[in-house]
């Protein structure tokens, strides 16, 4: 080969090294801005699963209920009197 | 020769000029060259400050009360939109007011702040439009009834504790911030990169308080109905576990929307006669008296130093168990005569009064109690009738519990458990014994005493019939900027319950009730009855069932099961539970009324007679029966080692060792801690890493 043919494929390698490089990085920097969108997707979704839970509680509780228990469906706390409370016998595993 | 010379002085100049980048060169790269690579850095990098998010606040059996979140501000740049229909729309959509919407879609403004947070999931494309600026902020959520946040306390906008439990434990619930380092292009714009390393920030630490909020939600109802139909000022509960010192519930209700502190802890108050039963403690413990002894009550009324002593009850000798039962205030100042100053002064001040219990509350008062020094001759007499000293709801409850659990004056506590955001126990209660304050034997004949005074006494009506109660009520002229105010009281009853081995110590005080009575036992005292039945019927209200079925003193009414009553049954299994209860509980404590369907599984037979009244009044209800007040009985299961495990085997090991399994963020390892002995069917944090 010619001394112009090494200095063509000298440049050739460059650019192409050049290329790969930046390929490589902008490749990188596409993946982690995705990453940073699926963190901030992840940490929006258990923000939300904190207020759904945190509405299920609310909704199940006794202040909640207690007024439509008595309200609508006529329903009252027992007196000590009506409650029984039967004694289970141990079972077996529960001695453990 | 003239242009060889020109030529030299050129490539003179050219090597001179060659010499001096060559110079600069060396002289950036090897004198400046640090000072050039911090100051590229600086503008390559940007570091973004990543908040900690604060610790939870839960309750007793794990429920969460108080946590912060991320929510995001919306700020508006009209002139950077392009699509302004779809932000119209959107904006529509999350609700933003028609003003506010207007001047965010107006390109002549050139910024519009919205107000409001919203959830990152409700406005997710919102965020993702050009003009759309958001700033995440991390809120805090409190999921608590209103006297729960009286001692749990908030934070402000800027994230710092200002008030309760979130200021006095500020230290270990905020954690630790960290920070994200960015790489910014030549326009700017940030983006993260796995090569630029920053401080991951560390949560804090979780809180979980002694407080049952299922019995929490109890007592605040019957407070409000109380106060409510009595027309009083406010009042408080305060409900105590005597055999270890928890606070399980503390509910306050003032008329005055501007009171916000928890009164139970920061509100002294008079505790007229529910203090005689310290004095009568005293004088058994010393053995100045013995509880048939007899002393002369004068038909209910005495002169002492100028001032007339009157007994509602009136006797003419009574023994202190009457003096206890009827609140005999002649016959109490009389018993109360056998003790010198310096005695009376020590006994009550070894009961508490006068010293802060040392609950993490910052507003905490200590009450009053004056030295002997400073009494008058009436002191005495005027502190065996509960005057002259004020005192608060929890150090009363606290005083009664020594009567309850033997003798012993235990701290209050309103703190279980301190858990690491990795699961690691910090800190776990312990039974604190502040100091004994009566042998066994006084402290079972007082609690002998206070059951006379459910049964036959002036409690009548905090009477269970199923169970028996102790307690002492109390009615004591309400002191208002220093001067007694006539018809203004505090009512108050301070139960034990039940009356034999007690789980609860519950105190009821009624600010100035003004329903035709004022009396301790006819206000408060149906009060605590209220308390007690919902309690009884609840799924978990921290009591021990099996200890309970055997406190029992009368036959069930069991009437309903034949079907042949018109009453409703609920049937509580008292043993260990088969399995878990579900979550939600508040419809399990309520049994429909006569003549209603029903909504749980009838235990009644079919109907087959359609004459026959339908028998839909008996239920069944399995319940947890050990009490949440203590996860080392002696009963208890060792929480295995599940580190390592794969997810599936670990929760597998943790229910055959017979918890309930919950699973919670953090890095391995379970709360309560691996080795550590608790109740079986008690929740168990599993720390994973999602």
């Amino acid at each position: 080969m010619t001394r112009r043919g090494w200095i063509w494929l000298a440049l050739a390698g460059f650019l192409v090294v050049a290329v790969g490089v930046i390929w490589r990085r902008s490749l990188g920097i596409a993946e982690s801005r995705k990453l940073q969108e699926l963190v901030r997707h992840r940490d929006a979704l258990r923000n939300e699963q904190l207020k759904l839970e945190g509405e299920i509680r609310a909704a199940s509780s006794r202040a909640q209920l207690a007024p439509h228990v008595e309200r609508r469906l006529g329903m009252r706390v027992p007196s000590a009197s009506q409650v029984i409370l039967l004694k289970r016998p141990p079972r077996q595993n529960d001695s453990q | 020769m003239i242009r060889s010379s020109r030529i030299k002085l050129v490539h003179l100049l050219l090597a001179l000029f060659a010499f001096a980048l060559v110079g600069k060169a060396a002289h950036v790269q090897l004198f400046q060259g640090r000072a050039w690579a911090e100051n590229a850095r600086r503008q390559q990098t940007a570091r973004r400050d990543i908040p900690a998010p604060r610790g939870d606040i839960r309750d007793g059996v794990g429920r969460i009360l108080v946590q912060s979140k991320e929510t995001v501000r919306l700020e508006i740049a009209p002139r950077e939109v392009r699509d302004r229909q779809k932000l119209r729309r959107l904006l529509q959509r999350a609700g933003v007011s028609r003003e506010h919407l207007a001047r965010a879609t107006n390109p002549s403004v050139a910024w519009v702040t919205l107000p409001g947070r919203w959830l990152p999931t409700d406005v997710a494309e919102l965020l993702t439009m050009r003009g759309v600026h958001p700033t995440v902020i991390v809120d805090r959520h409190y999921e608590v009834t209103p006297s729960e946040r009286r001692f749990v306390g908030r934070v402000d906008a800027n994230g710092t504790a200002i008030d309760g439990i979130e200021r006095e434990l500020d230290s270990l619930l905020k954690g630790t911030p960290g920070s994200a380092i960015l790489l910014r292009d030549a326009k700017g714009r940030r983006f993260a990169s796995p090569a630029t390393r920053g401080t991951a920030p560390v949560a804090g630490n979780s809180v979980v308080l002694t407080i049952n909020h299922a019995l929490q939600e109890i007592t605040e109802r019957a407070l409000s109905d109380a106060v409510a139909k009595l027309g009083a000022d406010g009042g408080d509960i305060v409900v105590l576990d005597p055999h270890s010192g928890a606070v399980l519930a503390m509910a306050s209700r003032r008329a005055d929307p501007r009171s916000t502190a928890a009164t139970a802890l920061s509100e002294p108050f008079e505790p007229g006669s529910t203090l005689k039963p310290f004095v009568a403690a005293a004088l058994l413990e010393r053995g100045r008296v013995n509880p048939t002894e007899t002393v002369d009550t004068y038909g209910g009324q005495m002169t002492l130093h100028g001032r007339t002593i009157t007994d509602v009850h009136k006797g003419d000798r009574m023994t202190l168990r009457e003096v206890i039962q009827y609140s005999s205030n002649v016959g109490i100042v009389q018993f109360a005569s056998r003790l010198s100053p310096r005695e009376q002064y020590e006994a009550l001040r070894d009961f508490g009064f006068g010293v802060a219990t040392g609950v993490p509350y910052p507003a905490e008062v200590p009450g009053r109690l004056p030295t002997p020094a400073r009494w008058s001759k009436q002191s005495p007499a005027s502190l065996a009738m509960g005057y002259e000293l004020a005192v608060t709801p929890l150090q009363l409850a606290a005083g009664y519990a020594a009567f309850a659990n033997g003798g012993e004056l235990l701290a209050p506590a309103l703190v279980k458990e301190i858990v690491a955001p990795d699961g690691k126990v910090l800190y776990r209660h312990q039974r604190r014994v502040v100091r004994r304050v009566l042998s066994k034997r006084a402290a079972d004949e007082m609690r002998a005493m206070l059951v006379d005074v459910v049964a036959g006494g002036t409690a009548l009506q905090a009477d269970l019939s199923a169970f028996a109660v102790a307690g002492k009520t109390g009615t004591a002229r309400r002191n208002i900027r220093g001067r007694y105010v006539a018809g203004q009281y505090y009512a108050t009853f301070v139960g034990l319950f039940p009356a034999e081995n007690p789980q609860y110590v519950i105190l009821v005080k009624l600010d100035s009730p003004r329903g035709g009575s004022y009396y301790g036992g006819t206000t408060a005292a149906p009060v605590t009855k209220a308390v007690l039945e919902a309690a009884i019927a609840a799924r978990d209200a921290a009591l021990d069932r099996a200890l309970l079925a055997s406190a029992r003193t009368e036959k069930p009414d069991t009437t309903s099961l034949t079907g042949t009553g018109d009453r409703a049954t609920a049937i509580v299994l008292a043993g260990k539970p088969e399995r878990t209860a579900p979550a939600s509980s508040a419809v399990g404590s309520y049994v429909p009324a006569a003549g209603t369907t029903s909504l749980a599984r009838p235990a009644a037979p079919p109907r087959e007679d359609p004459r026959r009244p339908p028998p839909t009044s008996a239920f069944v209800f399995e319940l947890p029966s050990a009490p949440e007040r203590d996860t080392t009985q002696a009963t208890g299961r060792t929480v295995p080692d599940v580190r390592g495990l794969e997810l599936r085997d670990a929760v597998r090991a943790l229910h055959e060792a017979g918890f309930r399994i919950q699973l919670a963020r953090g890095s391995g390892g379970t709360s309560p801690a691996a080795g550590t002995v608790a109740r079986p069917g008690s929740l168990v944090r599993l720390h994973v890493d999602r």
